[in-house]
């Protein structure tokens, strides 16, 4: 076992871990913050993305070991006292949302796209978000909530799957 | 994960070689784990120590002289290559190929030096790196050594590196900076996966060299060439290299095939 100190959603924390535990059954199961979800946990379907000092990565191919003294940004640390971000917020009034599985890590990763490209292309999107599989919605939804998320939707364009 | 072993994260050169030469075949080095920790976990591998080399003092980042050229340390990853500048400006052959690699939070993590030490017949990053004629610079206790990359690889997950050796660095020289080139990557779909067949295709002061990936048991480096070539023959001189198999992803034929469809669309792009 190794002591690590990790700061997740801006609060510090200090648990023993074992060499081969992951980061991911590191958050959820010491941690008890289960938004994160394991899916492949083989670094293929994007489910366990987290930040990791300021950049996204698949916490299922990350020891816990690896994040000591590291800042780490999970989807419970997204809403803010309760109201949700601008893109959970366009999530959910463009249906991006059916089983949620992939719904958390897929909004962290949403938000590491729009840092970097404010206003990102329908390819750039699809680019952005290779990473997080999603079995449920095709995928047009989840587009169409980060079109909306980076302001390039009319009002009335909204929710009608024109520009996919 | 269901093994355990011992971590070790030394903050010097020495400390990472003397714990290599220590452990020797025991020992597995992690950087970026985007392979490793996969490995570990479905039992592919059982280390009885995982080494993590992104502590140790001076292998971050990547420098540029114009003497010596670039040289990517061992925890540079795949996206902080793509986020250089010089890399995109002199040798965007490599940009292409690290653009190609997985997705984008596995380029956050996986690193350059990694994807090589790795030896997969799909390595993306390999391509670049033979037509560029970049070297591994090798380390142990016991000294160290300079490795072109065309003598690196001996077959499937398999290099010249010795148990109780690291790669502390690619140096990939300043005279390929300026080169021209591009990558074509086929895979199953259009999202991230491995490739089926890699072609890199280099061109600089009348030379044209191509560099594939998952049509032999190594990557493949097809030099002497000349720009001036007609596809034909640089489309034969590809044939002539490979030795693609049938797997679960594609048969032979469709690789041979899409190697010359490669080529030629290359030749057409690449200024």
């Amino acid at each position: 076992m190794i002591k690590v100190t990790v700061e997740v959603n801006g609060r510090i924390y200090e648990r023993e871990v074992a060499e081969d535990r992951t980061l991911v059954r590191f958050l959820r199961e010491d941690l008890g913050l289960t938004g994160t979800k394991e899916g492949c946990g083989a670094g293929e379907c994007g489910s366990c993305t987290v930040f990791m000092n300021g950049r996204t990565v698949n916490s299922c191919m990350v020891l816990a070991v690896e994040a000591d003294g590291a800042k780490v940004e999970t989807i419970e640390g997204e809403a803010k006292d309760g109201v949700l971000s601008s893109i959970q917020a366009a999530f959910d009034r463009n249906h991006a949302v059916q089983c949620g599985y992939c719904t958390g890590g897929m909004v962290l990763s949403v938000r590491e796209l729009l840092k970097n490209n404010p206003r990102p292309s329908v390819a750039e999107i699809k680019e952005g978000i290779e990473g997080n599989f999603c079995r449920c919605t095709g995928y047009q939804q989840i587009i169409e909530a980060v079109l909306d998320a980076s302001g390039q939707l009319t009002p009335s364009q909204k929710g009608e799957l024109k520009h996919v | 994960m269901t093994q355990t072993f011992q971590y070790e994260a030394p903050q010097s050169r020495a400390e990472l070689l003397a714990l290599l030469a220590e452990h020797g075949e025991g020992a597995k080095v992690l950087a970026g784990g985007t392979d490793l920790l996969v490995n570990i976990r479905y039992g592919f591998t059982r280390p009885r120590v995982v080494v993590n080399v992104k502590k140790v003092a001076g292998f971050l980042g990547s420098t540029f002289s114009k003497t010596d050229g670039l040289l990517i340390r061992p925890a540079v990853t795949v996206n902080d290559l793509l986020r250089d500048p010089r890399v995109r400006e002199l040798y965007p052959l490599l940009a292409a190929c690290a653009h190609d690699l997985a997705s984008y939070q596995i380029r956050n993590r996986a690193t350059v030096v990694g994807n090589v030490v790795n030896a997969s017949p799909c390595s993306d990053m390999a391509p670049a790196l033979l037509c560029l004629g970049a070297r591994a610079l090798v380390a142990s206790e016991r000294g160290e050594r300079v490795v072109p990359f065309q003598e690196f690889f001996r077959g499937v997950k398999s290099t010249v590196l010795r148990a109780d050796e690291v790669v502390e660095g690619i140096l990939v020289p300043a005279a390929s900076a300026g080169a021209r080139g591009g990558y074509r990557k086929l895979k199953r779909i259009q999202g991230h996966d491995l490739g089926i067949v890699g072609v890199a295709l280099m061109k600089k002061d009348g030379l044209l060299r191509l560099g594939i990936s998952s049509c032999a048991p190594t990557p493949l480096l097809v030099d002497g060439l000349k720009e001036t070539d007609p596809p034909e023959v640089v489309v034969a001189a590809a044939r002539r290299a490979i030795r693609p198999i049938s797997d679960l992803r594609c048969s032979r034929e469709y690789r041979e095939y899409m190697v010359e469809v490669f080529v030629r669309r290359l030749l057409r792009e690449v200024p």
